[in-house]
């Protein structure tokens, strides 16, 4: 495994304004290496900020404070063109709540972030179906979201998340709605996808049971990111 | 996915919203063709009835020639009173009057019997053009006359047949003349004769003059200045006629067109109003696909495209409907004025503008709209819950 530095964080800041007294910092001072193939996941509790943290990483929002290299480029210093470059072809999201187009079917889902690229239509469909399959959807393609249940939802984003073949992939609580046997289920499927494609995850979720899936394990808390996770965390889901 | 695609299933899923474009859209473009073509039709009418006799301008007389013909036989006979033939040169010296054709115009309870000079070609009461059967006057021609075909019918006469009228004419033509042409007669003979002919011979006099002017845009400044100049004459012009006629949708062409673009505009505010809301409801929608690498090209084509295609929608429909209001409105004025606008018909080309301003209007409005979906920030959308 090379040593190269996919995701750099230095000092990263992020404070909200809340009405015009109280100010909120949803990322304090964070500082974080992540290699090449690695897979990190954070846990914290709801509130912590580890929505805004991986909104940072991927471009989606602006830091106050701090910087954030993605793959060797200054996000901060980015046109609005090149961040749209960044997002298409190095970052691949699942956002917390599914966020699928409901008008979309699963295969056109999985389709989206591929539309706006060169790539030929009928690669783009077999690349979706491909991902589906690995999902274990493929009896789903046709599918409209409100027809899936939620795991099979999940299962879509996260195939959409593939899409792109991303340099990052971001997964914002990807077991979230899911009960254990599921989620445990699609974290399989991402460390294996992550293993045999080589990306780097960066992973949140306040499931605890996501360690046997991950490299590293950080702690959220108010901000600010810790090494050492208090056991007290561990307690009401084992 | 397509745009394509994606924006029929857009227009599907919003179907009152897209429903309520739509009808913005039909709305204006129908208008446009309808009052378009009724302006045109307008036109034509006030120009066929007389043009097909070759005259812009018919004159008459209000008061008696002083002191003679008061009160006499022929003038209670005549359309109206008669003047003396030589006031022709007169009207002629009018800088807008080309010529200026005379006619006497005679009736006996319901028959018309017209005098005409045959050596008038252009404009005249009856023109060589409507001789169906026989020939046309020659202006050497005595005691002959052409005469209507429905008469002709009706009294069973043929070429070679006699007719009388104060005096016995032998039929040498059959016409076939128009209801709409003001001077149709049942007998058509020559001036002179008509002029001996009748109980008070009204010798040199006649009761009309077919004015032709110099162009069609003097018309009116021509008639003004003959009213003016002599002010016991009356002037008819084909607007004349056309007011006469009830129903009609007095406008011109440019003020069809000034209603219409105002509508255009209105439509366009209107359907990028109902877009601007569209992007609202999809804030979240739009915000993913900006997350997942969309750019603001791509959205922006995306939302060009299903208001453009609202356009193509509305401007079918829109030239479709209009066709059909544009015919009914020309056939009930072509009705008023009994088959004057067999001449229009609702004109392919203004069908092509509608489109081409309907498809124009979607694309201004989906980019007016697309304007907040640029703006949208993706973090902010994917938050929307
Ligand atoms: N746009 C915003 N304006 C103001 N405050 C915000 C905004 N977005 C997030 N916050 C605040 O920042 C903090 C961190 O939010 P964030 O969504 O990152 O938490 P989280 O760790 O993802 O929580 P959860 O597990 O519930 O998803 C919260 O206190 C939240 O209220
Ligand atoms: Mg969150």
């Amino acid at each position: 495994m090379s040593t190269k530095n996919v995701i750099e964080l230095s000092n990263l800041t992020k404070t909200y304004q809340r009405g015009n007294a109280s100010e909120v910092k949803a990322v304090d001072d964070v500082s974080l290496k992540v290699v090449d193939g690695e897979f990190l996941t954070i846990l914290g509790p709801s509130g912590s900020g580890k929505t805004t943290l991986l909104n940072l990483i991927g471009g989606l929002d602006k830091p106050s404070e701090g910087t954030v290299i993605l793959d060797g480029l200054d996000i901060s210093k980015l046109t609005e063109s090149e961040l749209v470059k960044v997002r298409r072809e190095k970052v691949g999201f699942v956002f917390q709540a599914f966020n699928l187009i409901p008008t979309f079917s699963a295969l056109e889902n999985v389709e989206a972030p591929l539309a706006p690229t060169k790539m030929p239509k009928n690669e783009r469909i077999e690349r979706s179906q491909e991902l589906l399959w690995l999902m274990g959807l493929k009896q789903r393609a046709d599918h409209l979201p409100a027809e899936l249940s939620a795991g099979e939802q999940q299962r879509v984003a996260i195939a959409r998340a593939f899409a792109n073949k991303p340099t990052v992939l971001l997964l914002d609580e990807p077991t979230g709605n899911l009960d254990t046997k599921s989620g445990k289920k699609i974290l399989e499927l991402c460390h294996r996808a992550s293993k045999e494609q080589g990306q780097t995850v960066v992973a949140v979720t306040h499931a605890t049971y996501i360690r046997r899936y991950t490299d590293c394990l950080l702690f959220m808390r108010d901000g600010k990111l810790f090494s050492q996770i208090p056991q007290e965390e561990f307690e009401e889901a084992e | 996915m397509n745009p394509i695609t994606y924006a029929l299933r857009e227009i599907r899923r919003r179907r009152y919203r897209t429903a309520v474009n739509i009808a913005g859209i039909v709305i204006a473009i129908s208008t446009l063709i309808t009052l378009v073509m009724a302006a045109r039709g307008w036109e034509t009418c006030t120009t066929v009835p007389l043009n097909s006799i070759g005259t812009d301008i018919i004159l008459y007389y209000t008061a008696p020639l002083k002191p003679s013909g008061e009160g006499c036989y022929i003038v209670n006979h005549l359309f109206s009173y008669p003047f003396n033939q030589s006031m022709l040169n007169d009207f002629e010296s009018v800088h807008e009057v080309e010529r200026a054709v005379p006619i006497l115009m005679h009736r006996l309870r319901a028959m018309v019997f017209t005098g005409i000079d045959p050596s008038e070609t252009e404009t005249n009461a009856v023109l060589p053009s409507s001789i169906i059967e026989g020939r046309y006057l020659k202006p050497d021609d005595r005691y002959v006359a052409i005469i209507d075909k429905e008469y002709a019918a009706l009294m069973n006469l043929t070429l070679g047949s006699t007719v009388n009228y104060a005096a016995d004419f032998e039929v040498v033509g059959i016409v076939d003349v128009s209801a709409t042409n003001i001077m149709k007669s049942h007998i058509y003979v020559n001036l002179q004769a008509v002029q001996e002919v009748l109980p008070e011979q009204p010798i040199g006099l006649v009761n009309m003059a077919l004015i032709r002017t110099n162009s069609p845009d003097t018309v009116k400044q021509a008639a003004a200045v003959l009213e003016e100049r002599w002010p016991d004459t009356r002037t008819i012009t084909g607007s004349d006629l056309a007011e006469t006629a009830s129903g009609l949708i007095q406008i011109n062409e440019e003020t069809a067109w000034s209603i219409s673009i105002a509508l255009a505009v209105i439509t366009i505010l209107f359907t990028a109003k109902s877009q601007l809301g569209n992007v609202a409801e999809r804030t979240r929608e739009i915000g993913i696909l900006k997350a997942i690498g969309w750019s603001n090209g791509n959205v922006v084509n995306q939302i060009v495209t299903e208001s453009l295609m609202q356009g193509a929608i509305g401007g079918i429909l829109g030239c479709i409907l209009g066709y059909i209001f544009a015919s009914y409105v020309l056939f009930t004025i072509g009705g008023e004025l009994g088959g004057a606008l067999k001449f229009v018909s609702v004109d392919p080309v203004l069908l092509g503008v509608g489109l081409v301003i309907a498809l124009g209007s979607g694309v201004v409005a989906g980019l007016l709209a697309s304007v907040r979906a640029a703006r949208l920030e993706p973090v902010k959308a994917i938050r929307t819950i």
